[in-house]
């Protein structure tokens, strides 16, 4: 015990210190600005694309039950395997990156869009459909203005997932933080692994300040359409290899798997959701004690602050790149990749449960301490079964997330579908990989199907942002 | 906030107007004079590595005339990939990959170090484990590097069958991803056992990143054929002539700097036929 607890400390001091020197911080502006320029044209196709998808679902257009269908089947295969696939097509480099974050984006902004459109005020909405007027029309002077403060919170939000998703892009061979991440593990250079992850905290916390900003002003948004602009045109692919992408995606036709792989898979999608629920667990376990001391309404305004930065920290980095600092350091297999996602997990329950502690209502609170309770009972028998429902929500949210995050990890060596499915693509068994996407998405899919099932059920369908 | 609709719009189009511009101007102008040189990941794919690899670069394009990208994708399946599709030019690969990508796109062998025809895998544990010889890995975790790998996967696989251990059955194995990790998950006891690159052990242990007296070799594999830089199937034929008349060149010491970055001392040309035994290794072993 107290063996593993010094290794674990030699462990976190061979990243200390971080790589600060001048030659270094230099070399990685290039890789910062891919990543940056990754996200904001990913994005900007994302919306183009996404929004008026959106409308046409929201306005019920022709084959909107189509378009939701596809946009769920896009969103439930991996970034990480749509960035390998769109080498194929644009080269290698940035563009890659690109095309597979404008993919996975399009489809989400598509979906959630749509869903915040449909649940626009029905009323001025009838008004504006009874002048006769267009879709677009209605889009421009209805739906949008009526949930522009919704449009853009989910937005910046989105922003910020797209950048952590760059980085993961990127470890594929996309460029940017990313690569240069994948790279110093592999060549254990850890104190430069640190800088890279003070980079990349750094920066998903500036999309988050400028977030902040542009709900209070929504014209900075505007200034992102420059900055996707020139990424657009600086990251361009150099080539477009349409027909030798024709040859190699009909080569993965039709799916195959031999009779061993089909009768392994019940075990790589059971290894799969054990990482899935190990990682839900872990994340579960290490945020609620935290919850506890970053709820204002609990502890000190200092220390909730201080907690929460580090929920902060946790929640910028994503699970793929703790798994593969884990993989390196702590060794592989299925229990690195529930760490990496529990790791992850704990930042992003951490908040959420800390917000719902403190969105409890005042009343019954007030009586109990008026009874003179001291602050643990009143933790125990005012906030907790207060805020019971919504910590509940928010960890099964968390499990669904995760089923798709475990087939992520998995590419990296975490075991399960994910590896299967790397495993195949590095062979060149593309016939055999497209049956793994297949296996991967149907289990996504289910995923998102049965949690959806189960909120309802239970009655807390309520959107966790 | 209404009030700022109309400046989105005319935003809006204006960007609009600028991208349709340029979208018009010639795209490729430059991609088409530079060289675009590939090398796999294993030795390490950052800023900096590639930054070191400078004097390789100014070698190759005074060598060749022409300006030269180097490019380090971090897997070897995008390398291969970008052969296919054009955006590599020229790429250095291991004998797998290599023996992968002349079937499925038919790059073109054309030199290769000296000591890549007489390359080797080695097996390591730790000094005081109990394992001296391949069989006493039955019933041990052993660590792999990268599927793909020739030194790190293929070879010694191989080399286990050949000792009469079947390691689907025999042990418990997994992918480490590449051959530092391999050599960190033995060091650190994550396994019993790996099998690792030569020339990545060695280097790991020179330069310090492994413990020298945790570490011990227990069985070095036959020789086989390795690593080879490879040309794209339709790339110039001068451009290739004088790729390989580059490499055919260097001589030490006038070269060192370049030689070091490709830890090798001198090259010969490559031959496809020679990659028959291990295409046939490869498929027995399903891996092709």
């Amino acid at each position: 015990m107290i063996d593993a607890f010094t290794n674990l400390l030699r462990l976190v001091g061979s990243f200390f210190p971080p790589d600060l020197s001048a030659a270094y911080l230099r070399a990685l502006l290039v890789p910062i600005a891919q990543t940056i320029g990754m996200a904001a044209a990913g994005m900007l196709i994302a919306f183009v694309l996404g929004v008026p998808l959106a409308v046409a679902i929201a306005t019920r257009a022709p084959g909107h039950r189509l378009i939701v269908a596809v946009l769920s089947a896009l969103r439930a295969i991996p970034d990480l395997t749509l960035a390998i696939l769109a080498v194929v097509v644009v080269g290698l480099g940035p563009a890659a990156g690109i095309v597979a974050l404008a993919l996975f984006y399009s489809a989400m902004v598509g979906r959630v869009y749509g869903d915040l459109f449909a649940a626009a005020d029905a009323a001025p909405l009838e008004a504006l459909r009874a002048t006769g007027a267009s879709r677009i029309a209605i889009a421009v002077y209805g739906l949008i203005p009526l949930t522009l403060p919704d449009l853009l919170t989910f937005g910046t939000y989105a922003f910020e997932c797209a950048m952590r998703a760059s980085i993961i892009v990127g470890a594929v061979g996309g460029g940017g933080i990313g690569t240069e991440l994948a790279g110093t593990l592999s060549t254990l250079d850890f104190h430069r692994t640190l800088t890279l992850l003070i980079v990349l905290v750094a920066l998903v916390a500036a999309v988050d300040a400028f977030g902040m900003l542009a709900r209070r002003d929504p014209r900075l948004v505007l200034l992102l359409l420059p900055l996707g602009l020139i990424s657009l045109w600086l990251y361009r692919p150099q080539i477009f290899a349409f027909a030798h992408a024709v040859h190699t995606f009909a080569t993965m036709f039709p799916p195959h798997l031999r009779a061993s792989q089909i009768a392994s898979l019940p075990l790589l999608i059971a290894q799969t959701l054990a990482i899935a629920v190990g990682g839900t667990v872990i994340g579960a376990l290490l945020a609620f004690p935290a919850s506890l001391v970053a709820a204002r309404r609990i502890v000190p305004f200092a220390v909730a602050v201080a907690v929460r930065r580090v929920f902060d920290v946790a929640r910028a980095i994503p699970e793929l790149v703790f798994g593969l600092i884990l993989i390196v350091t702590v060794g592989i297999g299925p229990l690195a990749g529930a760490l990496a996602l529990g790791l992850h997990s704990a930042g992003v329950l951490g908040k959420l449960y800390a917000e719902s502690l403190e969105n409890v209502p005042a009343a019954p609170i007030d009586a109990l301490a008026a009874t003179g309770a001291r602050r643990l009972p009143i933790v125990a028998f005012g906030f907790l079964p207060l805020a019971l429902g919504p910590l509940v929500v928010h960890t099964l949210f968390r499990l669904e997330w995760n089923v798709r995050a475990a087939t992520v990890v998995g590419l990296i060596g975490a075991g399960g579908i994910g590896q299967a499915l790397y495993q195949a693509q590095q062979l060149f068994f593309y016939q055999q990989m497209l049956a793994y996407v297949l296996v991967t998405w149907g289990l996504v899919a289910l995923s998102d199907w049965f949690g959806e099932r189960l909120r309802l059920r239970l009655g807390w369908n309520f959107v966790a942002a | 906030m209404f009030s700022s609709r109309p400046i989105s719009r005319r935003c809006v189009l204006a960007s609009g107007a600028a991208l349709v511009a340029l979208s018009a101007l010639p795209r490729r102008a430059r991609a088409a004079t530079a060289l675009r040189v590939g090398m796999i990941p294993d030795a390490g794919a950052t800023q900096i590595s590639i930054d070191q690899k400078k004097p390789l670069r100014d070698y190759l394009a005074a060598k060749l005339g022409r300006d030269v990208d180097l490019v380090i994708p971090t897997n070897y399946n995008a390398t291969v990939e970008a052969l296919g599709n054009g955006s590599l030019d020229f790429a250095y690969l291991g004998g797998l990959t290599y023996v992968k990508a002349h079937a499925q796109y038919g790059v073109v062998p054309l030199v290769q170090r000296t000591s890549d025809r007489e390359f080797h895998s080695l097996f390591i544990t730790q000094t005081a484990a109990p394992i001296n010889a391949l069989k006493d890995i039955r019933g041990k975790k052993f660590a792999f590097g990268d599927i793909n790998s020739t030194s790190g996967h293929l070879m010694p696989f191989y080399a286990m069958t050949q000792a009469g251990i079947d390691p689907d059955k025999d042990l418990s194995y997994r992918y480490t991803g590449n051959h530092p990790a391999t050599a960190k998950a033995v060091e650190s006891g994550a396994v019993d056992a790996g099998a690792i690159d030569e020339s990545v052990y060695r280097a790991m242990l020179d330069g310090g990143q492994l413990d020298k007296s945790k570490m011990r070799i227990f069985f070095t594999t036959p020789p086989f054929l390795d690593y080879v830089w490879v040309a794209r199937k339709d790339s110039a034929p001068a451009d290739r002539t004088a790729f390989a008349g580059a490499f055919l060149s260097l001589h030490a010491p006038g070269d060192a700097a370049v030689l070091e970055i490709l830890r090798g001392t001198s090259f010969v040309r490559a031959n496809d036929g020679e990659y028959d035994l291990l295409r046939t290794i490869a498929t027995k072993l399903k891996l092709l």
